[in-house]
């Protein structure tokens, strides 16, 4: 078992090293990247600032709070972005080219394979971007600060696992269509459900985003338990979801598995 | 040195269909599909038997479509069999243990095995963390196999980037490092040139018998498997037709007759002078070293060994016959005519 | 000969469209009811939680007609098909359409434009009925969609004028989506316009994006006088006609670019 462990280590280790080999860089250029997701983060503070101006609080939030939730989500989902967001991209031509049979006749898991092959070190500027405006709205959000930011080691952790299993959710299709970018079409729409503190939805929303499809747990959760405190059922909840949600995805990916290699000719 | 004289791989009575979608044209067409999709079934292979024993070189042939890599892929694990069963190593492939896959490879000619946007160096690292080679081993095997093949110039290349040979050689180091007891090749020289062929098919001989790997190889060229495989297995729309040595089939009799005729006759003149098939009468063009294109070129008739007398009387009859020869007909005619299903 | 190739892009384009009946459903589900579901939260936010009961003027109820209103005209609003232009220069499969009769940029905008218009046919059809229903003049929903169909061959235009930066810059579909999240605030999908604080109403004002769904949707539900619609039908003429000119004028001088490059 420990053996095992450190076998994936190592290919862990193997496949961050080729990202940086000379010839083989993927490199986002960074203007590029920065702009989009910089612009889009001004709309996110737009849209809440011209919100705000009509009313003062929502559901026990002010704006500064929301502010604060902003950047804690800004930070988890450039975290998705460095280790999983172009692994993901690249999945459905993996299926679609046949290139998984590439992984699978190697003795390990193929899936660890194609989610470690890329990181995107550019996004760590996201990261940082994120935690400095979570860090400038602190005081006003009411955050105790100090050492409680370290509590942000265990949430980003939910958050990305929470945001590989949701999206894998959504990547599965292309095992059974080869139209799967209207499933990731689909996921970008239900995505911004995600942009929002979770208290602002109405309870069918709020409950199905906390347990269904746990976008909920990327940023609006992570702040919330910064700010307010969570209950212990919570705790409860965020655990028994992502296992749950564990075995739903591997019943998925042991079926798209079948189904790409009986279809195979 | 007889240690495991069990067979290797079996197959028995291996068949394998898939469904596919049938897609119509127009929009009448695509509309009749969105309402009532249609399958057709396709027959891959039909109950295919065989077995290989270990240390073995085994040549696969057929047409394109005949089931090769189809068949490849079921003993690779990739794919599992409609009906029957397949054992390789003593594992079911399709269930695809570590064990099992620690021990095969998979090489195949038009698809990537290695990352290609990744230097060859730094994708045999990623090959040596997954199957944990250890670092020393890693290092002996990597040297002999690079030795070997003569590539060690372009290890740091990223391996889209070097020509087809060079990349196919990459290929095969990888797929080598963690010494596999079977490997599986489909296609490995195609788009090679004659040279690097040639040095792979040294290659893949010292493998096969300095390692006692096993080795099952798929092939449209017939030097591969002339020069490399004891052994062939020949598909035909799915059905296994030959199973034996090579050179069997060049000994069912049929001989090669060579001539030069002063007339230049068609070939249908030919075959109704001769009583010889026109398939079996092939023009040659002029290809011979110092023949110029305005004389007339050779005729080659596929000929049974008992016939070449009757038919030689039968051209002297019509035409004025210049030089002649007899060959033993070659390999590729032969299987070219089991692939037309002559035999 | 000339209308041909026109009808068979068209055609074409539909076909790809909704080949995978499945696919075609969720897209158009996943973009017509997830932003309006957004919208929606957002109002409950507003005056359930917050307790507010007016926001610039409209209602708790106004504000959900003019999101239901919206999805009509979101439908329209200009498809993807500038990031096909762009990833076309950067792959260098221009060069198969350079050789061919026809303008690359209709062609492209021909065959995405046609699951659009049978869209539009359809939320005209729910519109109307709708708007029976609700007593909304249906001479206005139609006007209304007309001035969101010219919106949608605007938005073409300009995602085509800012595609050819692909013959200068690699990663220029970002430029694209930068544009997209931009139109996104301003053509009125977001949220009503008027919501902007009045400090800010001129930056929409001053772009053609209300043209999209802001206007129809304020037209349609009779927000808009008929004034105001006919100028701004003249106005969606001008950045049609600048628009055009954009398109030509980018374009040569990026193919000049293309082909001395090699293609």
């Amino acid at each position: 078992m420990l053996s095992k462990f450190s076998t994936y280590l190592e290919i862990l280790r193997v496949q961050f090293k080729n990202n940086f080999v000379r010839e083989a860089v993927y490199r986002t250029n960074f203007f590029a990247m920065v702009t989009v997701d910089l612009i889009w983060l001004v709309l996110e503070f737009a849209l809440f600032t011209v919100i705000y101006s009509n009313v003062p609080e929502i559901a026990g939030w002010n704006r500064h709070q929301v502010y604060f939730f902003l950047g804690i989500f800004f930070s988890s989902d450039a975290l998705f972005t460095i280790f999983f967001q172009r692994n993901f991209w690249m999945f459905s031509d993996l299926v679609n080219k046949g290139d998984l049979d590439i992984l699978l006749t190697k003795p390990v898991n193929p899936l660890f394979l194609a989610l470690t092959r890329w990181f995107n070190l550019t996004a760590l500027f996201n990261f940082v971007l994120g935690l400095i405006i979570a860090n400038q709205y602190s005081d006003r959000a009411g955050f105790p600060g100090g050492v409680h930011w370290l509590l942000l080691i265990f949430w980003f952790f939910i958050g990305v696992v929470a945001a590989v299993m949701i999206r894998f959710v959504f990547s599965v299709w292309v095992f059974w269509t080869e139209r799967s970018w209207a499933f990731s079409r689909l996921y970008y729409q239900f995505y911004s459900f995600a942009t929002k503190p979770d208290v602002l939805y109405p309870p069918v929303i709020r409950y199905t985003i906390l347990t269904v499809l746990p976008f909920a747990f990327i940023g609006s959760l992570p702040a919330r338990a910064l700010l307010h405190g969570l209950r212990l059922y919570e705790y409860i909840l965020v655990v028994s979801v992502l296992i749950a949600l564990y075995f739903v995805n591997r019943k998925l990916w042991k079926a798209g598995l079948r189904r790409y290699q009986s279809a195979s000719s | 040195m007889d240690e495991n004289r069990s067979p290797l791989i079996t197959a028995e009575n291996i068949s394998r269909t898939f469904r596919s979608a049938k897609k119509e044209s127009g929009f009448r067409g695509t509309v009749k599909l969105l309402f009532r999709p249609q399958y057709q079934v396709a027959e891959a292979l039909k109950k295919i038997n065989f077995s290989i024993m270990p240390g073995s070189f085994v040549g696969l042939i057929g047409a394109n479509g005949a089931g090769k890599t189809t068949l490849l892929k079921i003993l690779s694990g990739l794919i599992p069999p409609t009906t029957g069963q397949a054992r390789v190593l003593g594992f079911e492939p399709f269930s695809r243990t570590k064990e099992f896959r620690k021990q095969i490879a998979l090489v195949m000619g038009q698809k990537a095995q290695l990352w290609w946007d990744l230097p060859a160096l730094d994708a045999f690292d990623l090959i040596r963390a997954i199957y944990e080679i250890p670092s020393s081993i890693y290092k002996k095997r990597l040297d002999l196999l690079t030795d070997l093949l003569d590539v060690q110039a372009h290890l740091g290349t990223q391996i889209r980037r070097l020509s087809l040979g060079e990349r196919m050689k990459m290929e095969i180091i990888g797929a080598l490092l963690h010494w596999p007891k079977v490997v599986f090749l489909d296609e490995p020289t195609i788009g090679l040139d004659v040279l690097a062929a040639h040095k792979l098919r040294k290659f893949l001989l010292e493998f096969n018998r300095i390692e006692k790997a096993t080795i099952i190889l798929t092939s449209h060229n017939m030097e591969d498997i002339e020069r490399l495989c004891p052994r062939i297995l020949i598909l035909r729309s799915g059905e296994l037709i030959y199973d034996g040595p090579p050179a069997r089939l060049t000994e069912k009799g049929v001989r090669r007759l060579r001539v030069r005729l002063i007339e230049t006759p068609t070939i249908t003149e030919l075959s109704q002078a001769s009583g010889v098939a026109v398939d079996d009468i092939r023009k040659g063009d002029g290809e011979e070293i110092g023949r110029e294109h305005s004389e007339s070129d050779a005729f080659y008739f596929s000929v049974k060994h008992e016939e070449v007398v009757r038919v030689l009387e039968s051209l002297l009859k019509r035409f004025r016959i210049v030089d002649m020869g007899l060959e033993e007909e070659s390999l590729e005619r032969v299987i070219h005519r089991i692939y037309e299903g002559k035999i | 000969m000339s209308l041909g190739w026109r009808i068979g892009a068209l055609s074409n384009g539909f076909r790809e469209a909704t080949i995978y009946r499945f696919e075609f459903l969720i897209e158009v589900f996943g973009s017509a009811f997830v932003p309006a579901a957004i919208q929606m939260v957002l109002w409950y936010a507003l005056f359930n939680l917050a307790g507010a009961t007016t926001v610039a003027g409209y209602s708790y109820a106004d504000l959900i007609s003019y999101t239901l209103v919206s999805i009509l005209f979101t439908q329209i609003r200009g498809g993807d098909h500038d990031f096909d232009l762009s990833e076309m220069i950067r792959s260098g499969r221009l060069s198969n359409h350079l050789l061919r009769p026809v303008s690359v940029v209709e062609f492209v905008y021909l065959r995405g434009v046609a699951p659009k218009l049978f869209i539009a046919g359809v939320c005209l059809v729910i519109g109307l009925s709708i708007g029976y229903y609700y007593g909304l003049s249906p001479a206005r929903m139609v006007g209304a969609m007309f001035l969101a169909l010219l919106g949608n061959i605007i938005h073409y235009q300009i995602g085509a004028a800012l595609s050819t930066a692909a013959f200068y810059w690699e990663e220029a579909y970002s430029m694209l989506m930068v544009k997209n999240m931009i139109v996104h605030l301003l053509s009125g999908e977001l949220i009503p316009l008027n919501l902007f604080p009045p400090s800010m109403q001129w930056i929409w004002k001053s772009t053609p994006f209300y043209l999209y769904v802001y206007g129809p949707t304020q037209y349609a539900l009779g927000r808009w006088s008929n004034l105001v619609f006919f100028q701004s039908v003249v106005i969606a003429f001008l950045w049609l006609f600048v628009g055009y000119l954009l398109v030509r004028v980018s374009w040569k001088l990026g193919i000049k670019k293309y082909l001395s490059l090699g293609g």
